[in-house]
């Protein structure tokens, strides 16, 4: 019988994977675990429990992360849908559809470097709101490429469609263009939330270590070599994503499929 | 007349879509336009919608100038070559749209819808999604649709063009038939001549923007300009071919086996 290498090999690529992943939930229990020493000098729930009784503010970079990028994949999905539409049937629609792809001209800190006197200017630096702002300016062109697809000759007829039926534009907007979309929205929604969740160089710039997202505190654990700590914060960064991937895998993309 | 269009004129950049547009149209009937693709009338139809607006010129609906109303408050509804049913709603929900929007009582809706589905002959498919339909299922449904809000004026852009053969002539039977039960003022626009012939009480030419609606059917039939006599000059031809020839191919390699 001629011996298979694919299981080994298909294993071996499925171990590497989940590795890091296992891993990281491991490093999240332990603390003390010095050169030579094959085991950690502990592993129990004590760094986790520091989460909750919010010691190191983890659970309040974690609430304060999940406000900012909910808002930022809230806001830049309805108004880059919205306003979507208005690029697409305007006449210079593709000098604005390159205008769009302006923010990704630059690497965020640079971009975040370029805004920080106009949001010193209006009060804004080392804000959350601040922050939510300036995550929107990358987040927003984002979806208004994303929901380009969307319109065209069809969706107009659909719209005029509504119109001659005796429907107003918000008529069509809600009972027609929105369930229409609806995947896409979701799928939009789910993209900008990663873009937020994620964003490190204009958070930095703009908060100036004001305000700490979970992925900034992620951060500041490895530059103090706080390994155990940056573990967990990696975990508790990786959560809302896994959620929102299962969420969609679940209701969205096997419908759209 | 129920419908008045007089000296609309419309060009895009500089292009002139609309050369002079003049016609009338008596309530409960049927003007069908016969015309090629991109003689303008598509343009025509979404002017009087209320979809484009004219350079110049007059549309009256009942002696009432609409040219500012909106394409909401006209009570003209514009129906595509496409059905165009709305995906995320069941066929009943597709009918009942034009209702929902106008806020009419729920049970007024259950009940006109219902008697819709039966009109149309789409009994138990109520329940059914778009793409659970067939081609012509999905254009009763849109019929329905759009005659169930009553509209005062009913454009046809090309309705049965995606249609095969057989479900065309059934549409066309139900399209007549629902004209008639429902006393459906309508512009029909084709590029089939025999469509144009049959579904108009009235018939149009249209070409290069100018539209001329002919008096009765013969003088549409006797103009050469509308392509009728090259129509029956080959169908002629291929009957006098036919008669000449004393036994077709078949028949003749038969005879010569035996």
């Amino acid at each position: 019988m001629k011996l298979s290498w694919k299981p080994y090999i298909l294993s071996l690529l499925v171990i590497l994977i989940i590795f890091p992943f296992v891993y990281l939930v491991l490093l999240s229990f332990a603390s003390d675990w010095q050169f030579p020493n094959l085991l950690p000098s502990y592993f129990g729930s004590r760094n986790w429990q520091m989460v909750v009784g919010s010691e190191n503010g983890l659970l309040g970079s974690l609430t304060l992360s999940i406000i900012i990028s909910l808002s930022v994949a809230t806001i830049s999905t309805l108004s880059g849908f919205i306003l979507s539409r208005t690029v697409s049937y305007h006449s210079k629609k593709h000098t604005l559809t390159l205008l769009t792809y302006f923010p990704y001209i630059l690497a965020p800190v640079v971009f975040g470097a370029c805004l920080s006197y106009f949001f010193l200017k209006i009060g804004l630096f080392g804000t959350a709101t601040g922050v939510v702002l300036a995550q929107f300016m990358i987040a927003f062109p984002y979806a208004l490429i994303f929901f380009s697809s969307f319109w065209g000759n069809r969706t107009k007829s659909f719209e005029n469609l509504v119109s001659t039926l005796g429907g107003s534009q918000w008529q069509s907007f809600s009972k027609v263009l929105f369930p229409m979309a609806g995947g896409m929205l979701l799928i939009c929604f789910f993209q900008t939330f990663l873009i937020s969740w994620f964003e490190y160089g204009l958070t930095s710039i703009i908060g100036v270590g004001k305000v700490q997202t979970l992925t900034i505190k992620v951060f500041l654990f490895i530059k103090e070599s706080n390994f155990f700590f940056g573990a967990l914060s990696c975990c508790l960064l990786i959560f809302p994503p896994v959620l929102l991937l299962y969420i969609n895998k679940k209701y969205v993309f096997n419908k759209l499929i | 007349m129920f419908l008045e269009v007089k000296n609309i004129k419309k060009a895009f950049h500089k292009e002139q879509v609309i050369s002079l547009l003049n016609f009338t149209l008596e309530a409960h009937k049927t003007l069908s336009i016969l015309g090629k693709s991109g003689c303008g009338k598509t343009t025509m139809l979404k002017i009087i919608a209320g979809l484009e607006s004219p350079d110049s010129g007059d549309i009256l609906l009942n002696s009432l100038r609409i040219n500012e109303q909106a394409p909401e408050k006209r009570g003209i509804v514009y129906l595509y070559q496409e059905d165009l049913l709305f995906p995320h709603l069941t066929v009943f929900e597709n009918i009942a749209f034009g209702l929902r929007i106008k806020k009419v009582d729920k049970n007024i809706i259950a009940e006109k819808v219902n008697t819709m589905i039966q009109r149309l002959e789409l009994e138990g498919q109520a329940d059914k999604m778009p793409h659970q339909l067939s081609g012509g299922q999905r254009q009763r449904v849109s019929f329905g649709r759009a005659i169930i809000t009553n509209p005062s004026l009913l454009l046809l852009d090309e309705p049965f063009g995606s249609l095969d053969a057989g479900t065309r002539t059934r549409m066309q039977l139900l399209f007549k038939k629902l004209a008639e039960e429902f006393s459906i003022t309508s512009l029909f626009v084709t590029h089939d001549l025999k469509e144009a012939i049959l579904m108009g009480d009235e018939i149009g030419y249209m070409e290069k923007g100018n539209l001329k609606v002919y008096k009765d059917r013969d003088s549409f039939i006797n103009d050469p300009m509308t392509g009728v006599q090259n129509e029956i000059s080959f169908w002629d031809s291929l009957n006098t071919k036919k008669e000449n020839e004393p036994m077709n191919e078949e028949v003749k390699i038969k005879n010569e086996t035996e």
